[in-house]
C-alpha cells in the first residue's frame, strides 16, 4: 500500500470532503439526462398500468420476462456491497476499506431499484400491498408457503439492514463534514445526520461493537437473500428451474455481478475525483481475484446443469438444456457463457488485474453476461415446459425495454446524488488504517 | 343433466308453454321481455324467477341435419345452447356450430330493421309498413306481367310448415320455389335410385357396424348429419368388452374424419369407384361374399386387384386386406359422397360403393331406407343453374332470397352476381348483410331461429319444433308473418291465408300432425308436450330394398380434371363454418382447426414432400391458379395430403357478412369451374387442377400449437388392441408416481369431483371448446392476439402427428387439455395471496378478486392450462347479452382457468339440497361433457364407487398425463387404442 | 460536586495516553477522550466496561425468531386455507420467514442499543467539543470540582496539551 502511507489524517478529510463541492457542469450533464430516462421509464409504466400488462411482450407460456430478469439482476448487484463491507470486514480484508462505502451505496440503491420490479410486473400493481401481511377487511392473510412471500420478507429485510449498515457506517464521517462545512443549510443537514457525533471514547466503544454485530447479521442475510431469490425458481417444478444447485449458484453469480458493477462504478469515480491514493491497484487486484473465483463457480454451475440434465435421463430436463444451447435463444446463451466464463480468464494474469482499462472493460462484459444469465434461466425455461403443445417464444416489447432503461437511470440517479452529498470513502476507517500521529515514532502501543 | 333439464323443463316451463300455447301475444308472452325493461324486478314477469334458468326446446338450423336443442334462458336472455337429449339425431350432443348459434342471435352485425335500397344504391332503414307496401307494389307489377315464372323464391332446405307456406304462396301468386343447399348430396340420391330404385338418402347405422369403410365421406365434419354420425362412430369405434370396430378412410386428404380412422388410404383422386369395385371383386373372387356377386359378377370380374392397384395407387395387398376384413368383420359398411368423391363421376363412385355394400351383404343390415332424409328433396343443381340463366336473361322480375347465400357458395364462373344484377327487384330475408343481401333492393330481416316459430323435418323419424327462446332483439319480423301479411295486402289474395300469422299457420299444420300421429288426447296437451320435447319422434322400421343389376348409362372410368395444373385442387367444407355461414361468429373463428390449429383465416394444405420440393415452408403465401382464377393464401405443410393434391377450406373469404367474416382468408369456390356430376347433375366439387407458386410473401402462420410431435413425452397414452384383448398390456408410454414429502391430505367432504376422458372416443371436433367459451364467459381475442398466443381458451385440444409405422406414416392423436384439478397442485402453494387454493371437493379453486397477477401459478403449472387477462376484453353489444350471469367476467390483470364449471356444481348441489339428497351421478354435467357428441368426457364424484367416472378412473386404459411430476390430477385419460391384428 | 469541565487538546496519541494515565493517577476518574478514529490504545487505557449493545442484539434476534414463528403459524391457522397437498402449518417454508425476521429485528434492536448507549450528543457540552477532533486532534475532557480546575490545567499543560478550555456550568 505504498501510495496510501503518504496520506495523513488531515489529508483524508480534505480529499474526501472536497468531493462534495458544488456540482460541476460535467455532473449536471450526467444527471439531467438520467432524470430524463427515469421519466421515460415512468411513462412506460403508467402506459402499461392503463392499457394492461399486454403491452409487454409476454406470451403463453412465458409469463415472466424482462421485469423479473431485471429484478434478479439488481438484487444480484445489491449483494457485493454488503459482501465487501460485511464479510470482508469480518475477514479484515484490507482492500475493502477504500471501496466499501461506494459498494454499500450501490447495494442500497440497487435494492431500491430491484424492489420496483415485483410491483411493475404485477397484473394489478395497484394491489401490490396485498402481498404484505396486514389485517384487512378480507380477513385474509398471506401465503407464507409462497416463495414470493419469502421474497417480500427477504428483500425488505435486506433493504432495511443494508440501509442501517450504510448509515451507521457514515455517522463519524458525516460529523467530520459537519465540522468542515460552513454554509447554513448544509451545516444543518449534516448536523442532523451526524446525530451529534463527537467521537468520544464511549461512542467509539459501542459503535465498534454495534458495527461488528451489523456485519455479523449482514453476512448470513446477504447469503439468504439471494438464495431466497433463487428459490423463486428452484421451488417450481419447471425443467431448468427445479434444481438444488440454485442457491449457491445464484449467490456466486450475485457476488460476481456485484464486483463487476463495483469496478464499473469505482473506475470512473477514481479518475474524476483523483482517488488513486485511496482506491489502489491492490484493491482492484483483490477484487479481480474474487471475480476469478466467482466466475469459476458460475462456469461450474453451467456445466453441472448440463451434465445433470443429460445424466438424469429425463426428457424434460435434457429437452430444456439442449434447447438452451441450440434453440431460438442460443445466441443469448452463448453471450452469457462468453461474458461470464471466457472473458474473465485474462484476469489470471497479474498484469491484467492491475490494468484499470482492462478491468473496466471486463467488468462491463460481466454486467451484460449476468443480465443474460438471468434472462436465460427465466425465459428459456418457461418457453419449453413439460407440455410440447404449450411451447412459445417470447420477445420483449419496447415498454419492457423502456422500463429497464428507466431502472438503470433510476439507479444512477441515486448514485450521482450520493457522491455529491455523502462521503464516498470512509474517513474514519481510512484513519484507522493509517499510522496514528505520535510524538515518539519508535515505541508503539 | 337430463335430470337437471327435466327439473328445468317440467314445472316452470309448462306454465310458460301454456302461456305460449294460449299465445295471443304469442312470442312476447312466451318469452320474457328484453332485460332492460325487467331489471330490477319489482314484480317478476309471469314465469320468471330471478336466478333460475328456463330451458326451451327447439331445433338447430345451422346445417340441414336438424339436431334438437334446448336453450338456457336467464332473466329473459338466451345464454346457452345445448343438445336436446330427447332428440334421436343428436341425443344431447351438439357441434361447435350449434353451440355458436347464440353468436348469430346476438351478432353485433345483424340487420336491425328493414332496409330499402334508394336510388343512390344505398341501403336505408325503413319501417315494416313501408317495406311491405314496397314489396306489395313490386309484386303486383310482376304479377301483372304474369309470365308465371318471373317470381322466384330461393330458399335453403326448408322442409316443414315454412316450406309449405312458401310453396302455397308461390303457387297462389304464380311463382316458383327453389330450395338450394350448398352440399346437396345429389349423387348419393341418384346412385341409390340406380341401384336400389329409391332416390333418397338413407340413414346409415354406423353404430351397428364392425368395419367402416369411408370413401371420402367426412361424416364427423359435414357429411349428411355429422353429430348423429359422430355419436354412432364413437359407439362402433370405442373399446368395450375386449373389442372395437375398425374404420378405414379412403381419400387423397386425411380430413379430420380421416385422421380418426385406424387406417388412412391415400388414393389417386377420382378413382374411388375403381377401388370400390376392386375390393368388391376381391371379396367375390375370394369367395368371401355373403350373397355372391349377384347381377354384378360380370362387371366385377373386370376389376382384378392388381389392375385396380395400378389405376388407384393403392397397393394390391391393401386392397385384398380391406376386402378380407370388410367381408369378415360383419356387419360392415361402406359409405361415400364427400367432396373428395364428388367428381364428374360422383354417381358412379357411389354406385360402386353400393355394389360393394351389396356384395358384402350390408343392405338392410347397416343401411336403413326406412328412415330417409328430406335433404334429398332439395332442388337439383340443374334447376339452380337454369335459374341463374333465366335471371341473366332478365326473365326474373322478383327474387326472394331466404336462408341462402348463393353469391358466396356458387362458383364465380357461374355468373350469379351478374345475373342477380339483372333482376329488377331482389328481396332478402337474411339476418346479416351477406354477399347476396348486398345485391338486394329490399331487405326484410327475419328473426333468427332462436327468436322464431317453426318446425323442421330432417328425416322420417323426427319432426322438430322451433320455438322462440326470447323476444326478438331488433326490429325484425318472422318471414312467415311477412309472407302472410303481404299476401293479405295483394289485390285478390286477401283470403289466400286464413291464418292471421305464421304461429297460427304452424299450429294448424300441427293439428294434422296430431291427427295423423297420436290423434288421442286434446290438441293443446299434444302441442305442449311436443314443445316440451322439441318435437315428436317416431320410430321407423327399415324397408326391404331390392337391387337392380341394370347399370345402363353407368360406366366406370376415371373422371377428367379441368386445367393443366400439376395439382388436384380440393375445396373442402369446414366443420367450423359449414358452407361459410359460420364465419361471422367469433367463437368459430377462434376455434382452432383440429388439424392445423389455425384460426381466423384460410390456408392451403400441401403435402410435406411436395412443399420441400417447391421450397414452401409453413406460413409462406402461395398463389393457387385455376383456369377460373387465382387465390393467394398461406401454406400449411401437412403429411396427410397426397403429394399431387392441395386443399383449401370453404367458409372464409367473405367480401361482406359482418366485421368478423369480412376480408378474412380466401374462398376457394371462386376458382372452381362450373362442373356437374354427369349422372345426377349435381355440382361437382373436385374437378379442377391448379398450379401453385410461392409469392415470396411470408408471415408466421397463426396457430394455437406450434409443435406436432410429443417430443418423447408421455402426453397421449396409446395401447395396442391385441395387448388389451390378450390382457398383457404392453403400452407405449408409462410413468409412475414418486414418493411424496408430506403425508396425504384428508378432505372432509362427500364429493371429490373428477373427470375421465376417453382418447379413443375424442374426435378432436372442438365442440367442447366452444361450449366452454359459451358457459364461462371466455372472451375471444382476435387473430392478432392469438398470434401472440394470448387466446383465452380454458380447454384446448392438443394434436400430435406422431411418426409411426402405420400405412400413413404418422398417427394423429388428440388430447383435450384443461385444468387437471391436481390433488397436489403446483400452482397453489406459489400464489402469495391465496388466489388459487384447494377446495374440500378436490377442485383447484380460483378466486379472481384475490388475484394480483404475479402469474407464478401459470409458470409453475405442469400443464400450462392457465390463461391471463392481458387486457380488459370487450364483448360488442349485444354479444354481451349472452354472458352467463353465474360466472364472473374477468378484468385485466387476473389469472383464470377451468374449474369444472363450478357454477354448475353449485347449482346441482343446491338442487340436491332442496330435495334433501346427494347429487346423483349423471345429474351434473360440465359444459364440455354435455356437448360432446361422442361421449368422450365423463364427470362425477370420485368418492362414489358406483359413479361412472370412478369406474373409468380405474379402467385398465386409465392413465394420468405427466404422472411422474406427482401432481395427482383429478382427470384420468383412457389410452387411445391402436388397431392391430386382434 | 463535579460541575466544571476542562478540555485539553492534543496532536499525538502517545501524549494523550500519557496524559490520561497521569490524570487517573491523580485520582480524576471522570474522563472523556475524543479521537478522529477508534483506537485500541485509548480503549485500553480508559478500560470501560464491555459494551452492552450485544444484549440488545441477542434479545432482538430472539424476539425476531419468536415473531417469525408466531406470525407464520398463527396467521395460517387463523383461516386455514389448503394449498396443494401441504399441511396448513408446514414448517420448512416458514423457516425462511423466521430467519429473515430474526435478522431484521436483531439488527434494528442493535441500532437501538447503539443509539441509547453511546449517549450521542450527551457526551459533552458543545463548548467542550472541538471540530478538529473529527480531523486529526485528540482531546481529553475532565469533569471535576471548581477547586480542582487549576490542578487539572496544570497536569494537562505538563502533559503537553496544546490548548486548554475551561467551561463552568
Amino acid at each position: 500500500m505504498s501510495e496510501q502511507t503518504s496520506l495523513t489524517y488531515a489529508k483524508v478529510n480534505e480529499d474526501v470532503i472536497r468531493m462534495l463541492d458544488k456540482p460541476t457542469v460535467k455532473w449536471l450533464a450526467l444527471f439531467i439526462p438520467t432524470l430524463g430516462i427515469v421519466g421515460f421509464g415512468l411513462f412506460c409504466f403508467l402506459y402499461q398500468v392503463y392499457t394492461g400488462l399486454g403491452v409487454a411482450g409476454y406470451r403463453h407460456p412465458v409469463f415472466w420476462g424482462v421485469y423479473i430478469t431485471d429484478f434478479v439482476f439488481w438484487v444480484g448487484i445489491a449483494h457485493s456491497g454488503t459482501l465487501i463491507s460485511a464479510i470482508l470486514f469480518l475477514f479484515r480484508a484490507s482492500f475493502r476499506i477504500s471501496i466499501y462505502r461506494i459498494a454499500e451505496g450501490m447495494t442500497v440503491f440497487a435494492v431500491l431499484t430491484a424492489g420496483l420490479f415485483p410491483i411493475i410486473h404485477l397484473g394489478r400493481p395497484w394491489f401490490f400491498y396485498w402481498l404484505f401481511p396486514y389485517p384487512n377487511q378480507r380477513e385474509l392473510w398471506v401465503n407464507f408457503k409462497s416463495p414470493l412471500l419469502w421474497d417480500v420478507f427477504a428483500v425488505s429485510t435486506y433493504l432495511t439492514v443494508s440501509s442501517v449498515f450504510f448509515f451507521v457506517g457514515m455517522i463519524p464521517d458525516i460529523a467530520a463534514i459537519r465540522d468542515k462545512v460552513t454554509e447554513v443549510p448544509r451545516k444543518i443537514l449534516y448536523s442532523i445526520l451526524s446525530l451529534g457525533w463527537k467521537g468520544s471514547n464511549w461512542e467509539w466503544l459501542h459503535y465498534t461493537r454495534a458495527y461488528l454485530y451489523f456485519a455479523a447479521f449482514a453476512t448470513p442475510l446477504v447469503l439468504s437473500v439471494h438464495s431466497v431469490v433463487s428459490w423463486d425458481f428452484a421451488m417450481a417444478d419447471l425443467p431448468g428451474w427445479h434444481t438444488t444447485i440454485f442457491a449457491p449458484y445464484f449467490v456466486a453469480g450475485a457476488i460476481f455481478s456485484g464486483l463487476g458493477m463495483v469496478i464499473s462504478l469505482t473506475v470512473p469515480i477514481r479518475k474524476i475525483f483523483h482517488l488513486e491514493k485511496y482506491i489502489t491497484l491492490d484493491n482492484y487486484d483483490g477484487m479481480a481475484k474474487m471475480i476469478i473465483l466467482t466466475s469459476m463457480i458460475v462456469g461450474y454451475a453451467y456445466g453441472t446443469e448440463f451434465f445433470m440434465a443429460w445424466y438424469s435421463g429425463s426428457p424434460y430436463e435434457w429437452g430444456q438444456f439442449y434447447y438452451r444451447a441450440t434453440g431460438e435463444y442460443a445466441l443469448f446463451y452463448w453471450i452469457m457463457v462468453a461474458c461470464n466464463v471466457l472473458i474473465p480468464i485474462p484476469l489470471w494474469f497479474k498484469s491484467v488485474r492491475r490494468n484499470i482499462k482492462a478491468l473496466f472493460i471486463i467488468s462491463i462484459f460481466i454486467n451484460i453476461g449476468m443480465w443474460f444469465e438471468r434472462f436465460n434461466i427465466i425465459v428459456i425455461s418457461l418457453s419449453r415446459g413439460f407440455d410440447p403443445a404449450a411451447w412459445g417464444v417470447y420477445k420483449p416489447s419496447w415498454v419492457e425495454l423502456g422500463i429497464t432503461a428507466g431502472s438503470f437511470a433510476w439507479f444512477f440517479m441515486f448514485f450521482l446524488l450520493f457522491i455529491k452529498t455523502l462521503p464516498s470513502v470512509s474517513i474514519a476507517e481510512m484513519k484507522e488504517f493509517l499510522p496514528v500521529p505520535r510524538k515518539e515514532a519508535n515505541h508503539h502501543g | 343433466m337430463s335430470q337437471e333439464k327435466k327439473g328445468g323443463l317440467k314445472r316452470r316451463d309448462f306454465l310458460k308453454i301454456i302461456g305460449v300455447a294460449g299465445g295471443t301475444a304469442a312470442v312476447t308472452g312466451a318469452c320474457s321481455p328484453p332485460v332492460e325493461q325487467i331489471i330490477p324486478y319489482v314484480i317478476p314477469p309471469e314465469g320468471i324467477i330471478p336466478g333460475v334458468p328456463n330451458w326451451y326446446a327447439s331445433t338447430c338450423r345451422e346445417c340441414p341435419a336438424g339436431c334438437g336443442i334446448v336453450v338456457k334462458n336467464r332473466e329473459g336472455r338466451a345464454i346457452k345452447v345445448e343438445g336436446n337429449p330427447k332428440n334421436p339425431i343428436n341425443a344431447g350432443g351438439s357441434c361447435a356450430l350449434g353451440q355458436a348459434m347464440l353468436q348469430g342471435l346476438y351478432n353485433p352485425d345483424r340487420i336491425r330493421s328493414p332496409l330499402i335500397k334508394n336510388d343512390t344504391g344505398r341501403m336505408q332503414p325503413a319501417g315494416w309498413e313501408n317495406a311491405e307496401t314496397a314489396l306489395v307494389e313490386k309484386l303486383q307489377e310482376a304479377m301483372q306481367k304474369g309470365s308465371g315464372s318471373n317470381i322466384v323464391f330461393l330458399s335453403g332446405h326448408t322442409p316443414g310448415s315454412m316450406g309449405n307456406l312458401i310453396d302455397e304462396w308461390m303457387t297462389a301468386i304464380g311463382g316458383r320455389h327453389l330450395s338450394y343447399e350448398t352440399y346437396a348430396f345429389e349423387p348419393l340420391t341418384e346412385a341409390n335410385r340406380i341401384v336400389f330404385g329409391i332416390d333418397k338418402i338413407p340413414t346409415y347405422n354406423i353404430d351397428k357396424t364392425k368395419y367402416l369403410l369411408s370413401f371420402g365421406a367426412d361424416f364427423l365434419e359435414t357429411w349428411v348429419s355429422p353429430t348423429l354420425y359422430t355419436r354412432q362412430f364413437s359407439e362402433m369405434h370405442s373399446y368395450k368388452d375386449k373389442s372395437m370396430g375398425k374404420f378405414v378412410y379412403i381419400d387423397p386428404r386425411a380430413s379430420l374424419t380421416g385422421v380418426n380412422a385406424d387406417e388412412w388410404v391415400s388414393i389417386k383422386p377420382g378413382t374411388e369407384a375403381i377401388l370400390a369395385l376392386g375390393i368388391a371383386s376381391a371379396i367375390v373372387s375370394g369367395g368371401m361374399s355373403a350373397n355372391g356377386a349377384g347381377p354384378f359378377g360380370g362387371l366385377l370380374s373386370r376389376y382384378t386387384p392388381d389392375k385396380v392397384s395400378s389405376m388407384t395407387d393403392v397397393p394390391e395387398e391393401t386392397i385384398k386386406e380391406i376386402a378380407r376384413e370388410f367381408s369378415s368383420m360383419q356387419p360392415s359398411l361402406a359409405i361415400g359422397g364427400g367432396v373428395a368423391t364428388t367428381t364428374t363421376k360422383a354417381t358412379e363412385t357411389l354406385v360402386a360403393v353400393n355394389i360393394l355394400n351389396y356384395v358384402a351383404g350390408n343392405i338392410g343390415q347397416t343401411i336403413d331406407f326406412g328412415n330417409t332424409l328430406t335433404l334429398s328433396d332439395v332442388s337439383s343443381f340443374d334447376d339452380i343453374s337454369s335459374l341463374v340463366e333465366s335471371m341473366s336473361n332478365g326473365e326474373v322480375d322478383v327474387l326472394f332470397v331466404y336462408n341462402v347465400n348463393p353469391a358466396f357458395t356458387l362458383p364465380k364462373s357461374m355468373g350469379f352476381e351478374d345475373a342477380i344484377d339483372k333482376v329488377p327487384f331482389v328481396v332478402s330475408f337474411s339476418s346479416f348483410m351477406d354477399e347476396t343481401t348486398e345485391k338486394a333492393n329490399l331487405v326484410m330481416p327475419d328473426n333468427t331461429t332462436l327468436e322464431s316459430w317453426g318446425d323442421f323435418i330432417p328425416n322420417e323419424s323426427v319432426h322438430g319444433l322451433i320455438q322462440p327462446v326470447m323476444t326478438p332483439i331488433f326490429n325484425t319480423k318472422s318471414t312467415g308473418d311477412v309472407i302472410i301479411s303481404v299476401t293479405g295486402q295483394l289485390k285478390g289474395f286477401e283470403n289466400t291465408f286464413s291464418q292471421k300469422d305464421f304461429y297460427d299457420y304452424l299450429r294448424n299444420a300441427w293439428k294434422e300432425v296430431w291427427t295423423s300421429s297420436t290423434g288421442g288426447g286434446d290438441f293443446d296437451s299434444f302441442w305442449d308436450k311436443a314443445l316440451e320435447d322439441g318435437g315428436i319422434y317416431k320410430t321407423t322400421s327399415p324397408v326391404p330394398v331390392s337391387v337392380s343389376g341394370d347399370l345402363s348409362g353407368v360406366e366406370f372410368s376415371e373422371p377428367e380434371f379441368q386445367g393443366d395444373g400439376d395439382f388436384y385442387f380440393m375445396a373442402y367444407p369446414s366443420y367450423r363454418y359449414y358452407d361459410g355461414r359460420g364465419a361471422n361468429k367469433p367463437w368459430l373463428q377462434e376455434l382452432p382447426d383440429a388439424l392445423t390449429t389455425g384460426v381466423w383465416d384460410s390456408w392451403v394444405e400441401i403435402n410435406t414432400e411436395t412443399a420441400e420440393k417447391l421450397g414452401i415452408k409453413l406460413g409462406d403465401y402461395v398463389r393457387i391458379e385455376s383456369p377460373q382464377g387465382a387465390i393467394e393464401t398461406q401454406a400449411y405443410v401437412y403429411p396427410g395430403m397426397r403429394p399431387d393434391t392441395v386443399a383449401v377450406m370453404i367458409g372464409e373469404g367473405h367480401t361482406s357478412y359482418g366485421r368478423y367474416a369480412k376480408d378474412r382468408g380466401v374462398n376457394p369456390i371462386t376458382i372452381l369451374p362450373v362442373a356437374k356430376d354427369a349422372l345426377s347433375g349435381g355440382f361437382a366439387w373436385f374437378t379442377t387442377k391448379v398450379n401453385i407458386s410461392k409469392t415470396g410473401k411470408y408471415t408466421p402462420f397463426v396457430q394455437t400449437q406450434y409443435t406436432t410431435s410429443e417430443e418423447d413425452r408421455p402426453m397421449v397414452g396409446t395401447v395396442a388392441l391385441s395387448s388389451l384383448v390378450s390382457g398383457e398390456l404392453e403400452q407405449e408410454h408409462g410413468e409412475h408416481e414418486e414418493p411424496d414429502f408430506y403425508p396425504p391430505v384428508k378432505h372432509s367432504s362427500q364429493y371429490r369431483w373428477g373427470m375421465a376422458i376417453d382418447l379413443q372416443k375424442c374426435t378432436g371436433c372442438g365442440a367442447c371448446i366452444t361450449a366452454c367459451y359459451a358457459e364461462n364467459n371466455i372472451p375471444f381475442v382476435g387473430k392478432e392476439l392469438v398470434a401472440k398466443r394470448r387466446d383465452m381458451a380454458w380447454l384446448r385440444i392438443e394434436r400430435y402427428f406422431e411418426k409411426t409405422d402405420n400405412k400413413a406414416g404418422f398417427d394423429t392423436r388428440f388430447l383435450p387439455m384443461l385444468c387437471q384439478q391436481c390433488g397436489n397442485a403446483p400452482c397453489e402453494p406459489v400464489c402469495p395471496v391465496f388466489a388459487t387454493y384447494h377446495n374440500p371437493e378436490g377442485l383447484n379453486g380460483m378466486v379472481y378478486n384475490r388475484c394480483v397477477g404475479t402469474r407464478y401459478c401459470s409458470n409453475n403449472c405442469t400443464y400450462k392450462v392457465r390463461k391471463f387477462n392481458w387486457f380488459s376484453y370487450k364483448f360488442p353489444e349485444p354479444l354481451n347479452w349472452q354472458l352467463n350471469p353465474d360466472v364472473t367476467v374477468r378484468d385485466k390483470g387476473v389469472m383464470e382457468k377451468c374449474t369444472f364449471c363450478i357454477q354448475r356444481i353449485n347449482y346441482a348441489k343446491d338442487q340436491a339440497k332442496d330435495n334433501g339428497r346427494k347429487v346423483l351421478d349423471g345429474e351434473l354435467q360440465t359444459a364440455c361433457q354435455q356437448t360432446c357428441a361422442s361421449g368422450a368426457i365423463e364427470f362425477g364424484n370420485l368418492l362414489d364407487e358406483e359413479s361412472k367416472v370412478s369406474k373409468l378412473s380405474h379402467d385398465e386404459r386409465g392413465y394420468k398425463v405427466l404422472q411422474s411430476i406427482n401432481t395427482q390430477p383429478s382427470i384420468t385419460y383412457l389410452k387411445k387404442v391402436k388397431w392391430d391384428k386382434a | 460536586m463535579d460541575n466544571q469541565g476542562v478540555l485539553g487538546i492534543f496532536s499525538y496519541i502517545d501524549v494523550t495516553i500519557n496524559a490520561v494515565r497521569k490524570l487517573k493517577k491523580e485520582g480524576f476518574k471522570n474522563l472523556r477522550v475524543f479521537s478522529p478514529a477508534p483506537n485500541h490504545e485509548i480503549e485500553h487505557v480508559m478500560d470501560e466496561p464491555e459494551s452492552i449493545v450485544r444484549f440488545f442484539t441477542m434479545f432482538g434476534a430472539m424476539l425476531g425468531a419468536a415473531c417469525g414463528v408466531g406470525f407464520t403459524v398463527l396467521t395460517s391457522t387463523d383461516w386455514p386455507i389448503q394449498v396443494s397437498a401441504k399441511p396448513i402449518v408446514s414448517i420448512p417454508p416458514y423457516t425462511v420467514i423466521i430467519f429473515e425476521l430474526t435478522i431484521l429485528i436483531g439488527a434494528l434492536s442493535t441500532l437501538l442499543g447503539l443509539l441509547i448507549n453511546s449517549r450521542l450528543r450527551k457526551n459533552a457540552p458543545k463548548s467542550m467539543y472541538d471540530p478538529r477532533f473529527s480531523v486529526d486532534k485528540f482531546g481529553i475532557m475532565v469533569t471535576c470540582g471548581r477547586d480542582n480546575v487549576k490542578k487539572v490545567e496544570e497536569i494537562l499543560n505538563s502533559q503537553g496539551a496544546e490548548e486548554i478550555k475551561v467551561d463552568g456550568i
